[in-house]
């Protein structure tokens, strides 16, 4: 048997074959295939197979890209971000490292001084006035004195501290979503009573939702609360949006065993402020149903998770929502809703 | 025009789709892709092509952590949306693609990490040896796990598009 004869008897494995199809092989290792290839009706059937997958998988990765076009900003701009971007030595790593460790150590060791001096009776309490003082202000704002906007200009302690977006923006100018405006606290209240009904609803107070049953007088009144307060009060059931400062929080308490009514105002970029709004989805769909503004939209409604166990140890049927309101395109206000986790 | 450059202008496209197939957030793709370049700038490294890649992978990774541990506390189910406003004249278009990304999102999914891995570093543009010096695979290893991947990615697609078909009619 001639060397031309083997060479032509051999198929082609497939340890060369796809490498062959995806051009990752010499010159002379290609023209041996394809000498072969030119013979072997199997082996030229098998690469057009192969061919057609690889074509077929390229066909549907194109469907996963961001966008049609992407465009790279100037070279000359990574450049500049480049130059800006701090540097540190390997001495100042170690050093900053040890400094968070050591802000960590005295962070913990404050909370626990704290804490002793809190929970110890023996700790001599300050005055009354000195706590009236320094204790959060948590008002109860009933729905119908929140109507008028005008009227009610929060006091700078009931809104909610944002959390500081702590990545360095200055690094990354190339996302405009990621630049925190600066935060306003005047327009908080009136954006959100925008959403909020605008008189007091007998049928919400009359006919409670099932199971929503509520024994305290206050269950319906909605209250701008701190951002610290409400996690306390809602445990983990605050809407949140990540990379938006927070500028205020409503809350409505539910019934017995069950998380309240939330609203989280938080602030884009362009200073529009942004509602997301979760609770009973009977609760939910009649304070959206009963907003007035013809240019506030809602998201669409996503289902929330079981959020309780009820006496039994059993968990309660989902029966919560989550809507983001405000005055986007409702594309926008989905595109939110799909960043929005529970806090 | 210096290699980097060069390389930025013909393969940043491919990184930021490679971080987006990974992260599926299309300004973060961005934002990190950058930060690869950037970083590329600092260490000029001898193999830029690969580099970047691997440099994209971790970024990719520790985005991926810093996500699960935002979303750990609760996710919401969005398995019963509840249609509030008309829909928009456009909306059949964007279903289907939004349909046809869902299942090719979906198809992807099913591929072991290793696989997804091995092609998406194949789509952005890597060579067999890049790819095995990045993923710890064998050179001639690359082409058969790259040809498994493949066939997996298609059946999982469709199947995926059968049980749609079945679903709408």
């Amino acid at each position: 048997m001639t060397e031309r004869n083997t060479r032509l008897m051999r198929h082609v494995p497939d340890e060369e074959l796809h490498p062959y199809l995806d051009q990752a092989l010499s010159r002379s290792q290609c023209v041996e295939i394809e000498t072969h290839m030119a013979e072997c009706a199997r082996c030229s059937d098998r690469r057009d197979a192969n061919a057609a997958l690889r074509d077929r998988t390229t066909a549907l990765l194109a469907h996963l890209t961001p966008r049609s076009l992407i465009i790279p900003p100037p070279y000359a701009s990574l450049e500049a971000r480049r130059i800006g971007m701090p540097s540190f030595s390997r001495w100042q790593r170690s050093a900053r490292r040890a400094a968070i460790w050591a802000a960590g150590v005295a962070a913990a060791i404050g909370t626990g001084w704290t804490g002793r001096s809190i929970l110890d009776p023996r700790v001599a309490q300050p005055p009354a006035e000195t706590l009236a003082a320094t204790a959060p202000i948590v008002t109860a704002i009933p729905l119908a004195t929140m109507a008028p906007a005008a009227e009610f200009t929060p006091a700078p302690e009931e809104i909610a501290v944002p959390r500081p977006n702590t990545r360095d923006v200055g690094l990354r100018p190339a996302s405009t979503r990621r630049v925190q405006a600066e935060i306003m606290p005047a327009p908080v209240v009136r954006f959100i009573s925008s959403v909020l009904p605008t008189r007091v609803d007998r049928n919400l107070d009359e006919t409670p939702v099932a199971g929503t049953v509520s024994r305290s007088p206050y269950a319906h009144i909605w209250r701008s609360v701190q951002w610290e307060e409400a996690l306390q009060i809602a445990g983990s059931g605050l809407p949140f949006i990540e990379g938006m400062p927070v500028v205020g929080v409503l809350l409505q308490p539910g019934g017995p065993g069950e998380r309240p009514m939330v609203i989280v105002a938080q602030q884009d970029a362009s200073g529009e402020v942004i509602q997301s709004i979760e609770g009973p989805v009977a609760k939910v769909t009649d304070l959206l149903q009963r907003q007035s503004m013809p240019d506030v939209r809602s998201s669409t409604l996503s289902r929330t998770p079981p959020d309780y166990i009820d006496d039994r140890g059993t968990v309660r049927r989902n029966n919560r929502m989550m809507a983001v309101t405000g005055r986007l395109t409702t594309d926008s206000l989905n595109a939110l809703a799909k960043l929005a986790t529970i806090r | 025009m210096d290699d980097l450059e060069r390389l930025y202008t013909t393969h940043y496209a491919a990184v930021v789709r490679f971080l987006y197939r990974k992260i599926w957030d299309a300004d973060r793709a961005e934002d990190l892709a950058q930060e690869v370049f950037i970083r590329a700038m600092a260490h000029r490294p001898e193999k830029p092509r690969a580099w970047i890649f691997a440099v994209a992978a971790n970024l990719a990774r520790d985005e991926a952590r810093a996500a699960i541990r935002r979303k750990k506390h609760l996710t919401l189910l969005k398995d019963d949306p509840v249609p509030l406003s008309t829909p928009d004249p456009s909306a059949d278009e964007t279903v289907e693609r939004d349909e046809r990304w869902a299942q090719v999102n979906g198809a992807l999914a099913a591929l072991t990490e290793r696989d997804r891995d091995v092609l998406l570093l194949w789509d952005g543009g890597l060579s067999y040896p890049e790819i095995a010096a990045q993923t710890g695979l064998a050179v001639g290893a690359v082409g058969t796990t790259l040809a498994r991947a493949r066939k997996r990615l298609i059946e999982a697609y469709d199947r995926t598009e059968y049980t749609a078909d079945a679903a709408r009619s």
